[in-house]
């Protein structure tokens, strides 16, 4: 009985791996990234993103990194009846089958000690990495705030 | 005759009501009672005070330069919304940057940092008591914070608002973060024209 179940039972795990092996770096597909240009003396800046979760178990973004950068944080805002709190968040989550998306006065990669102004129209690598190890290469899209004002 | 006189009282009436509405619609009317007021602060160019821009529209915004996202999101809405006024429009307005983080920035750098969100936009500064009871006039807040787990160092909590002092250096109108530059523009043009 059992000898017969057990190579049934390895072929359906082997069948099954493809849908629930996959990485976060394979499963997620990042949504137009940018950076926000920096006003000139400035060294810290924004980027944002969406990610969108094609695989079917949760993944966690858990740091950032850039070689024009000291140093990527991932920070969120709380807007507390108009105040603006600006705090750093250990991981930002994407649920499976579901978009998180990074945007202005909310989740955001805060880039710290930029080492070369950002200027429009740059593009700027960022690497993402996730809870389970995997690491993404982005390139990121430097905006000119009156760029990102004519979406309203 | 009675009825003459009873025409008069009415007409008396009327106009007196009219007279006494006027008076509180116009721009003596204070629209935050208690609120706002004159100041006097630091900027590149030297001292800049509310009393010496009288008949002009002052468009003021409490922030920090090394505020990464929401500093430059508002500034950036305003500025857009700057654009779209007419150059006889733009002689009657003041915009003003007051960093309320006078330890990381200095006047120079505040210059910097404004003229790169609008060419006659002023950037100046205080001394952190005179700030915060300035604030706290106008309504904004701001509170220095250390951040836990980051290499900030210390945050500012700050209301995002852009306050809109009329022409006669009064408190008129007041903008929330996330308008969008269409509705800043509304904003201002109601000040400028006297609208409220």
């Amino acid at each position: 009985m059992f000898k017969q179940l057990f190579p049934g039972l390895l072929l359906g795990l082997t069948l099954a791996m493809p849908a629930f092996a996959g990485t976060a770096a394979d499963d997620l597909q990042v949504i137009d990234p940018w950076a926000r240009e920096v006003p000139p003396g400035l060294t810290t800046s924004a980027g944002f993103l969406g990610m969108k979760n094609t695989g079917d178990k949760e993944h966690k973004l858990v740091a950032a990194e850039s070689a024009n950068t000291g140093m990527i944080e991932l920070h969120t805002h709380i807007n507390d009846n108009g105040v603006m709190r600006m705090r750093p968040v250990k991981n930002i989550p994407v649920a499976p089958g579901g978009t998180t998306t990074l945007q202005p006065g909310g989740l955001h990669l805060m880039l710290m000690m930029i080492k070369k102004p950002l200027k429009a129209g740059e593009k700027m690598a960022i690497t993402l990495v996730f809870e389970d190890g995997s690491k993404k290469d982005i390139e990121a899209e430097v905006r000119h705030f009156s760029m990102e004002n004519m979406q309203h | 005759m009675k009825l003459f006189f009873r025409l008069f009282l009415a007409l008396l009436v009327s106009t007196s009501s009219v007279y006494a509405w006027s008076l509180f619609s116009s721009s003596g009317e204070e629209r935050y009672p208690g609120m706002g007021g004159d100041f006097t602060l630091q900027s590149a160019e030297g001292e800049i005070s509310l009393k010496d821009l009288r008949g002009k529209v002052v468009l003021m915004y409490f922030g920090y330069t090394s505020c990464p996202d929401v500093c430059p999101t508002s500034l950036g809405a305003l500025s857009t919304a700057l654009k779209q006024l007419d150059s006889k429009e733009m002689q009657q307005i003041q915009p003003l940057f007051i960093s309320v983080d006078p330890e990381r920035d200095n006047g120079d750098k505040l210059q910097e940092y404004s003229r790169y969100f609008h060419p006659k936009m002023i950037g100046a500064t205080s001394n952190l008591d005179y700030l915060q009871a300035l604030a706290s006039r106008y309504g904004a807040y701001f509170r220095k914070v250390e951040v836990e787990n980051s290499s900030m160092g210390y945050a500012v909590d700050h209301s995002s608002t852009i306050f809109v002092v009329g022409k006669n250096g009064k408190l008129m109108d007041m903008i929330q973060h996330s308008d969008s530059p269409k509705r800043i523009l509304e904003h201002i043009r109601m000040t400028l024209e006297n609208r409220h």
